[in-house]
């Protein structure tokens, strides 16, 4: 049951963020109930980390960081087919809204890219011995980092903001061209796996499961909820700049 | 005007420029010697650990010098105010990425037989041990970066702190690149046979690079 919530929740959320972006002052309204669901999932994941997950015999109470590890990456690469998606959808169609929903994504897939970096290495000092290692996935994570943060880079440092929007366009479109390659390169040149290949595959708990199931869900909304917020940040910012010109 | 008409006149325009003044291509040379003399005193002395090393360091010396060239691929267009005629030009922009891209590949070509003859001079590299593999990842390698990196250079010079963004956008999507040639060039020197499937990957990179650029160009230099 948990599996097909988090698919109808990605599917879900896709699609509500499609929709909003599509008319963000008319739409927002509709980010009130959707925060309002994340706030409440919150606490009900927070009690399922701390009471319902049994604790790890062999790594102990660290092992807890894998219920805010996992849940992170979802929202991953969610920023990064929001970020190519609003690309081509910009390119496509030249207006401002879509360009508005790819800079969203991209700035919360960071926060959330970001977030999955840090906590990583906390838990694999004492799980594997070492704060990092050359492992294939967790390299992968980290040049999707540096793709988000060239993206961010190019959006604040082009000229003009037309400009912006089309060379991050295109380049989140190149990002996205790139990543099964950079992923065959790594797999190549490293190979080494520390992460398990599949969790569920591995007979976890189901408690375990479960709980990590619900973190997903609850990250799902949280994003999309940012995002929607940042969109309709974007939206005030172009409505500001314009009255600003309009006044002159 | 055609299209294929724009891309040969953009490219003997960036050839004739290059060998002309001789800017980019010497500098790129000097730097090539620089790094490589480098490298040859700071790497491990015995033959082993140092050709074991050769394939990876010959590809990190091949993209820092490509940033050299590529960076700045649209310098005299943009310095020269004609940026706007080309944008101008009736034709798709994808000729344009076209002439300016084969214009750099040749010039990542001559960097990358200077390079190989340093590390045969200086790190006692033989590369008659895998020469048609060494070719291949080179000619590969080159088109990947030229391909990339033009796109790139068109978008870092759009843009502040040009020098800083354009390695930052750069790298991590030639990433790919930079493991296939030097992994095939490793396995080349070693004499190990090179399985068709990564042959097939590298081009297939290549393939979307260079397709995107096309594409992106029009977009591009619209702004």
């Amino acid at each position: 049951m948990v599996p097909a919530a988090i698919t109808l929740s990605v599917v879900a959320a896709l699609a509500w963020l499609l929709w909003l972006a599509a008319d963000v002052p008319a739409r927002i309204g509709s980010a009130r109930w959707v925060g309002l669901a994340s706030l409440a999932l919150v606490p009900v994941w927070l009690l399922l980390v701390s009471y319902y997950a049994p604790i790890e015999a062999v790594q102990g109470i660290i092992q807890k960081i894998f219920y805010v590890h996992i849940p992170a990456i979802i929202p991953t690469y969610f920023g990064f087919v929001l970020s190519a998606l609003g690309g081509v959808l910009y390119l496509r169609s030249r207006e401002e809204r879509w360009d508005t929903l790819a800079a969203a994504g991209a700035e919360v897939g960071v926060v959330f890219c970001t977030l999955m970096l840090l906590v990583g290495p906390i838990w694999a000092k004492p799980a594997w011995g070492q704060w990092w290692a050359w492992d294939l996935r967790l390299t992968m994570t980290l040049i999707l980092w540096f793709i988000y943060v060239a993206y961010l880079f190019l959006r604040s440092f082009a000229f003009g903001s037309d400009t912006a929007r089309t060379y991050t366009a295109v380049y989140g479109i190149a990002g996205v061209g790139a990543i099964p390659f950079v992923y065959f390169a790594l797999d190549l040149a490293k190979g080494a796996a520390m992460h398990p290949v599949n969790p569920a595959r591995e007979g976890l708990p189901p408690e375990m499961g479960q709980t990590v199931g619900v973190g997903m869900i609850t990250f799902i909304w949280i994003f999309a909820w940012l995002v929607a917020k940042r969109c309709e940040l974007g939206t005030l910012q172009a409505r500001a700049l314009a009255s600003r010109l309009g006044a002159h | 005007m055609s299209g294929p008409r724009v891309f040969l006149e953009v490219f003997r325009k960036d050839l004739r420029l290059d060998l002309r003044s001789r800017d980019r291509l010497g500098h790129m040379a000097v730097f090539a010697f620089l790094v490589v003399t480098l490298l040859s005193i700071v790497v491990p002395v015995s033959k082993a650990e140092r050709l074991s090393w050769s394939p990876a360091l010959l590809w990190v010396v091949m993209l820092f010098t490509s940033l050299l060239g590529l960076g700045r691929t649209f310098q005299s267009e943009t310095e020269e105010g004609a940026m706007e005629l080309l944008v101008q030009a009736p034709v798709d922009r994808g000729w344009v990425f076209f002439g300016k891209a084969l214009a750099s590949l040749v010039a990542l070509f001559a960097v990358e037989l200077w390079t190989a003859v340093l590390f045969t001079v200086f790190l006692d590299v033989d590369w008659s041990a895998g020469l048609w593999g060494c070719a291949g990842a080179g000619v590969l390698g080159a088109v990947g970066l030229a391909a990339a990196g033009t796109l790139l250079s068109a978008i870092a010079s759009g843009a502040r702190f040009r020098e800083f963004l354009f390695p930052v956008l750069l790298f991590p999507l030639v990433l790919p690149d930079l493991v296939f040639a030097s992994r095939i060039t490793a396995d080349s020197l070693a004499g190990s046979e090179i399985a068709g499937v990564s042959w097939a990957i590298f081009l297939l990179y290549d393939w979307v690079f260079v397709l995107i650029g096309f594409f992106a160009f029009d977009f591009v230099l619209e702004d």
